[in-house]
């Protein structure tokens, strides 16, 4: 069998919102069952499950074997977790179906940020000699970045602020989305500095949600779904940890990635990229390739909507709905982890 | 540096500390608020699954056998008597947070109309090596001016720690082991 007969057959996501008074199991329980009841699948034939999460954004150590309660724990699954975001919890899946035993996977990303300081929390993922300790935080590394970008020329504040227009604006026809409408480039310019060069707009928001998607391959797609968002390729690359050791305006591992997928710069009906701070979608842009007037983001991206954990699946479904749905026929998904787009994770879809 | 290369300082290990404190606040989920608040009026509810009839103390909100989500509609009251399924005797060591000094019993009790153990009660009444599986206790409830909602949390299913005591011996005939052999954990 080949790497390029799996695809998207079933999906769901909860709303994404400020804070959820539901437990994330419970924000993960409806989502699950609505995917496997889009693809028609009865959650005792799905083959493999795999999902992203982490255990540090919910306070809880082992907070991830409760979640994968809203897979079923009784009969014993075969499962996987990864304390990343759901599309690399997907790549994993993708991977395993590869092995060819196995026809369907079940996946899903979950994040619930509320209980948490993001600030105080996301600086230990740095390193644990220099960047830790000094409890740097994302917004504050992201306004370096932005700097960085301003400094090389590339780009300006105004260009900033259009990213965050065009998204808000996209982000109107989704109901899924947490910050949308209409704003004026001059007004969000007027607005004062959190972390300069960044503005509040230029920052995601802190959000819960959830999200969870249906695999399956060859005949079983096809069986399960009319038009399945066959995925082309899949690949993710990641760079030097510390961001003093690479050029913050580019993004290699996000070209390298798109490489591998066999993404060689053809037409895409829709983008979607997790580009969490509005300079990041000018590089992920550039990394990529992509045309101005392409359709970057129709759902808003994670500028109006940002479960952590579920941000980068929500950008594959985003993609594979309009695959499904009919109304894309090719396009591309983009996922980042740890900081400044350090980890990049790039999926080419097709419909047939 | 030796002529030979080497290093002739003394070889010392860095340390280096890195206390971190990370703050997480939430509301109690609108479940375990309806939760605490019948365990400071001497009640214990749970959630019983519209599906398999398996009752889960307090309510998850939906049933992990079946996959489906429960509700307030399916709020049931429990017994504040059951049964201990297993236990051990813990002999505390001095690590940090511990303040436990002398041995004490981290026992599962299998409430009557629950299919979900509470974890971690403290039996009493009988001495340690009278502890057993099967045995009947029942909760020895705080009055109800010193009872709270701090022991429980959306991470810790299942703690009343701060509304009851312990559980004590009922002095009743051991439970038949095929009754709770299925609801071990």
């Amino acid at each position: 069998m080949a790497a390029t007969d799996i695809a998207v057959v079933g999906y769901a996501q909860t709303p994404s919102v400020r804070k959820a008074r539901e437990s994330e199991v419970q924000l993960l329980v409806p989502i699950v069952s609505k995917a496997l009841e889009r693809a028609g699948l009865d959650r005792r034939e799905v083959g493999f499950t795999c999902a992203g999460s982490c255990d540090y954004l919910t306070g809880g150590p082992f907070a991830f074997v409760s979640n994968l309660e809203a897979a079923g724990a009784w009969p014993p699954i075969s499962e996987s977790h990864v304390e990343m975001d759901g599309a690399w919890a997907l790549y994993e899946a993708w991977v395993r179906l590869q092995h060819g035993d196995i026809d369907t996977a079940l996946v899903f990303g979950s994040g619930k940020s509320s209980p948490s300081k993001p600030d105080e929390m996301w600086a230990q993922q740095l390193d644990p000699y220099y960047l830790a300790p000094l409890g740097v935080d994302p917004a504050s590394l992201a306004g370096i970045q932005a700097r960085a970008l301003l400094d090389s020329g590339k780009a300006t504040e105004r260009d900033f602020a259009e990213v965050v227009v065009r998204n808000r604006h996209n982000a109107k026809d989704n109901p899924n989305a947490q910050v949308s409408g209409d704003s004026s480039v001059d007004a969000l310019l007027a607005a004062p500095y959190v972390r300069a060069p960044l503005r509040k707009h230029d920052l995601p928001p802190i959000s819960d949600g959830a999200v969870a998607v249906v695999l399956a391959r060859g005949d079983r797609a096809r069986a399960l779904c009319e038009r399945p968002a066959w995925i082309r390729g899949l690949d993710h690359r990641i760079e030097v940890h510390q961001p003093g050791m690479r050029d913050l305006t580019t993004s290699t591992s996000t070209t390298l990635a798109a490489r591998k997928a066999g993404f060689d710069g053809g037409p895409l009906d829709v983008i979607e990229l997790s580009s969490t701070f509005s300079p990041q979608e000018l590089i992920l842009r550039e990394a990529l390739g992509i045309d101005a007037d392409a359709n970057v983001n129709p759902s808003g991206g994670a500028l109006a909507a940002n479960p952590v954990m579920a941000t980068g699946l929500i950008r594959i479904v985003e993609v594979a709905q309009r695959i499904v749905e009919g109304n894309a026929r090719r396009g591309l998904a983009h996922a980042t982890g740890g900081q400044l787009l350090q980890h990049n994770l790039v999926c080419l879809m097709e419909g047939d | 540096m030796s002529p030979t290369g080497e290093s002739t300082s003394p070889k010392e290990n860095l340390v280096m500390e890195h206390l971190v404190s990370l703050t997480y606040s939430e509301e109690l989920t609108p479940i375990l608020e309806r939760y605490v608040d019948a365990l400071i009026d001497g009640r214990i509810v749970g959630h019983k699954c519209p599906s398999c009839g398996r009752v889960y103390v307090p309510g998850k909100g939906y049933c992990p056998i079946c996959v489906v989500p429960t509700s307030e509609a399916d709020e049931v009251e429990v017994g504040d008597h059951g049964t201990v399924t297993g236990f051990t005797i813990v002999t505390p060591v001095a690590y940090y947070g511990q303040t436990e000094t002398e041995p004490f019993v981290y026992a599962s009790v299998l409430l009557d109309g629950s299919d979900s153990n509470l974890g971690g009660q403290d039996i009493v009444g009988v001495p340690h090596d009278q502890v057993r599986s099967g045995m009947r206790v029942r909760a020895v409830w705080k009055p109800k001016d010193r009872r709270s909602g701090s022991g429980v949390s959306n991470r810790g299913w299942g703690s009343v720690s701060s509304v009851i005591d312990a559980f004590e011996w009922t002095g009743e005939p051991d439970m038949d082991r095929a009754k709770y052999e299925e609801h071990i954990f």
